[in-house]
């Protein structure tokens, strides 16, 4: 079947038209300023940003590296708490709030998720890893396992002092 | 001896619609399978019927039967490459073909099973040489590239020499590999139903046969497809091979169970499979022993039914429904019973300590299995078409 | 700018981490137990082994379940009743004897055997055992297989069958792969030998040790001293796998 050749720049036009249509429209959603500019993710800022364990051009280029060769030192070697230590980066990334909603790694203002999303580079390390840093009180699991004991002390004094019964 | 014309092969030519439908099924069936399995990788185990007491389920039952028969499809090539009888030559290029089909829709059911298969590539690149899992993810790929460099060698008319060693190699790696497939459930000394050397050699005398059994379908099936002929004497032969091997996997089952029941700790065990495992003792009885073994004895050796193709097909169908009868006791059965940690006492924990696990497979089982059979059998089927592998015909031998 | 970025000196970080790579690379294809240094020094000199010394007879069921609980409070599991997929890390066992009656309860957890099965099984080596005996799951190279699960002869192992949410930082879990009972190792990769898990913290209260962590190489540890006086069983002791978990009144 023949095409009449302007019928067929007639088409092509329009699928072309429509096709950077599209294009732009989703460029537009991209962008928080004016049409047409693409934006940089903005996730939240660490409040102590000044205090990264690298510079911020070392870290965007190359924290995966560390992040990487930190997870095999820690899991094998037992070193925690490390200068790349995934709980101390989470920690002041996204630390926990008092009064906020807490930011999860779905938010696209978590502060992995803010990049990873943009650059579209999938990562997996919070299918397992906490994505957020609990509060000093739920840190620490000691005190909070007290204060459980504390009501099963109880149950356990009086267990203790009844006499075995088996 | 008589020469013999040169043997023509040729690629299946059958383009009925019936063809196509049926090839369009399976690749239906087949997608279905895979996006069962995804569903599983998206949402976890937790649709499945597997559990922590039976982690390995009717996925891996399928796979397993499929990587054994691979084993054992190759053997009418070995036969005639390794072992020199010239009246199995024409089918050796059809059993490698087979035998690469089955053991890459075997692996591709197990490799989707994984509880994170986007870490293949971790399994390629981390090896610990003492796991026998290890060895099995060598000998499965090597397998696959080792039978196609055969196939080609056996279709390349002028690198014809190079089959017999090829083939003497295939042979040797096919051994190793249902040693090892054995070996995955015989090396594990925790379970009462496993730890057994026995294992090994049962595996392969298994693969023999269910993978002769599943050779006898598909010829029969593809010289159908095209009409092309094939004399009942070539399938006789073969009837004789089924017999041997059916009569040895029993002769394993039987050495198996009588060895366990001389040792008093595992009455418990054998009581458990042979009388009061429910489904398991049914199936052991009725469809393993019964419809798996003695009844295709019955059909083969059976003086009235000798020269019956027929009863051949039927007597591999009843062998491979004991396969898996087999394999759903072994691998199942062997983990539905609890471990002995405290003899001497009753035990009892939120863990299912001490009771018999139980387990009903769920539908993406079925998917994800029959996905990995139709897979194996779309590229046989494929193969056929595009490969010139099948003889242009058997006719009955003029000697 | 690009200039800037060219010249901050990443060689020597790049080196360092080529060599840890290959390293690991090397220890990786190490058949069956592969042995990682720690950062701990033992105080005999020898290597050290953390083990577990479980007094049943001091255990009542009470404090049993105050030790799973303890369990996963520290580390973010929950145990379900009758879930057949819930992970367990830890467990109540009741034991009946059979011809006498009698009944005990006692905490059952991965054994940290001397020389696993589920170390020998793992096909890419997530399963290992570190120098100082604490058998562990590297979740990162687990690809979720189960064979550890099927060659462990404690049932020890679970397998994270759903999507997790809300994990513990000093326990990254998650789908599709493998764990068990760590020894509380980040606890004791904290305090060493004063480490206490978070099993034994919970029923070990006025001065009692019912369950008694420490040093099973070093023959003036607590735990060797009271071994030494008082015996202890090893759980399928015939297996010969020499757990690091021992109990006592078995």
């Amino acid at each position: 079947m023949q095409i009449h050749p302007p019928l067929l720049r007639l088409l092509a036009s329009i699928i072309l038209l429509g096709a950077s249509a599209v294009g732009l429209v989703a460029a537009a959603d991209v962008s928080t300023s004016s049409f047409g500019e693409i934006a940089i993710p903005s996730p939240n800022k660490p409040a102590d940003a000044a205090n990264c364990v690298e510079p911020v051009a070392v870290m965007r280029r190359d924290h995966m590296k560390f992040l990487l060769h930190q997870r095999d030192t820690t899991v094998l070697e037992g070193e925690r708490g490390k200068k790349y230590s995934l709980v101390g980066c989470i920690d002041c990334h996204n630390p926990a709030k008092a009064n906020e909603e807490i930011v999860r790694y779905e938010d696209p203002q978590h502060f992995c998720a803010g990049c990873h999303n943009y650059a579209s580079v999938k990562i997996d390390c919070f299918e397992c890893h906490a994505d957020r840093g609990l509060s000093s009180s739920q840190q620490s699991n000691l005190s909070l396992q007290a204060d459980r004991l504390q009501l099963s002390m109880q149950t356990f004094r009086q267990k203790l002092e009844q006499p075995r019964g088996d | 001896m008589k020469t013999q014309p040169a043997m023509r092969y040729a690629e299946i030519k059958t383009s009925t619609p019936g063809y196509w439908s049926v090839l369009i099924g399976m690749a239906v069936i087949a997608l279905i399978g895979f996006a069962a399995a995804h569903h599983m990788d998206v949402e976890g185990h937790h649709i499945t019927g597997m559990s922590n007491q039976v982690v390995w389920g009717l996925p891996h039952v399928f796979a397993i039967f499929l990587i054994v028969a691979a084993s054992g499809a190759l053997n009418l090539a070995s036969l005639a490459s390794v072992f020199g009888k010239q009246a199995y030559k024409p089918l050796a290029r059809f059993s490698a073909i087979l035998a690469i089909a089955l053991l890459v829709g075997g692996l591709a059911i197990l490799l989707l099973d994984l509880g994170r298969p986007e870490r293949l590539v971790v399994a390629m690149t981390h090896y610990n040489f003492k796991s026998i899992f290890a060895w099995n993810i060598i000998l499965y790929t090597g397998f696959i590239v080792i039978v196609m460099a055969y196939l080609w060698l056996m279709m390349e008319r002028r690198m014809h020499r190079w089959s017999k060693p090829a083939g003497l190699l295939a042979f040797v790696w096919r051994l190793v590999l249902t040693t090892g497939t054995g070996s995955i459930f015989g090396f594990l000394v925790a379970r009462e139903a496993y730890d057994s050397a026995l294992l090994a050699p049962m595996f392969i005398v298994m693969s023999f046969a269910f993978g002769l059994a599943m050779f006898i379908l598909l010829l029969t099936l593809s010289f159908r497809l095209d009409q092309r002929e094939l004399d009942a004497s070539h399938l006789q032969r073969l009837r004789k091979l089924l017999g041997i091997f059916t009569a040895g996997v029993f002769y394993f089952v039987v050495v198996f169970h009588l060895t366990k029941l001389y040792g008093t700790q595992n009455h418990d065990f054998e009581r458990f499979i042979l009388a009061e495992g429910g489904i398991y003792t049914l199936l052991f009885w009725l469809v393993q022993i019964g419809l798996g073994n003695l009844l295709p004895l019955a059909l083969i050796y059976a003086p009235r039914l000798q020269g019956s193709s027929s009863t051949l097909v039927i007597a591999s169908m009843l062998v491979i429904l004991g396969a898996f009868a087999q394999l759903y006791i072994i691998i199942i059965g062997g983990q539905a019973f609890p471990l002995n940690i405290f003899p001497g006492y009753a035990v009892e924990s939120s863990f299912f300590d001490g009771v018999i696990s139980e387990y009903s497979p769920s539908l993406w089982e079925f998917l994800l299995g029959f996905g990995g059979v139709t897979s194996a059998l779309l590229i046989a089927l494929l193969g056929i078409r595009v490969l010139p592998i099948m003889p242009e015909g058997l006719p009955a031998e003029t000697q | 700018m690009a200039t800037e970025l060219d010249n901050i000196e990443l060689r020597p970080a790049r080196r360092q981490f080529l060599k840890g790579a290959a390293a690991l690379a090397a220890t990786l294809v190490a058949p069956g137990v592969m042995l990682y240094k720690t950062g701990q020094a033992s105080t005999s000199g020898q290597q050290l082994r953390w083990g577990l010394l479980i007094d049943t007879n001091a255990l009542s069921e009470a404090d049993v379940d105050a030790c799973v609980d303890a369990c996963q409070r520290e580390h973010g599991w929950k145990a379900e009743v009758n879930s057949p997929t819930a992970a367990q890390w830890i467990r109540k066992v009741k034991l009946t004897d059979t011809e006498s009656g009698h009944q005990r309860f006692l905490p059952m957890m991965c054994q940290h055997c001397a020389d696993p099965p589920c170390v020998d099984v793992c096909p890419t080596g997530a399963s290992f055992k570190r120098a100082d005996g604490i058998v562990l799951v590297n979740k990162h190279t687990c690809i979720g297989c189960r064979y550890c699960m099927m060659a462990c002869p404690y049932k020890a192992r679970s397998f994270i069958h759903e999507t997790l949410k809300d994990q513990l930082p000093v326990a990254p879990r998650g789908k599709g792969t493998v764990e068990s009972c760590t020894l509380c190792v980040h606890r004791v990769d904290r305090d060493g030998a004063n480490a206490v898990p978070a099993c034994a913290e919970a029923v070990n209260q006025g001065g009692r040790k019912a369950i008694l962590f420490g040093d099973l190489n070093d023959p003036q540890s607590e735990i060797s001293q009271r071994l030494r006086k008082l015996g202890a069983v090893k759980l399928r002791a015939d297996m010969g796998l020499n757990p690091g978990v021992r109990y006592q009144g078995l």
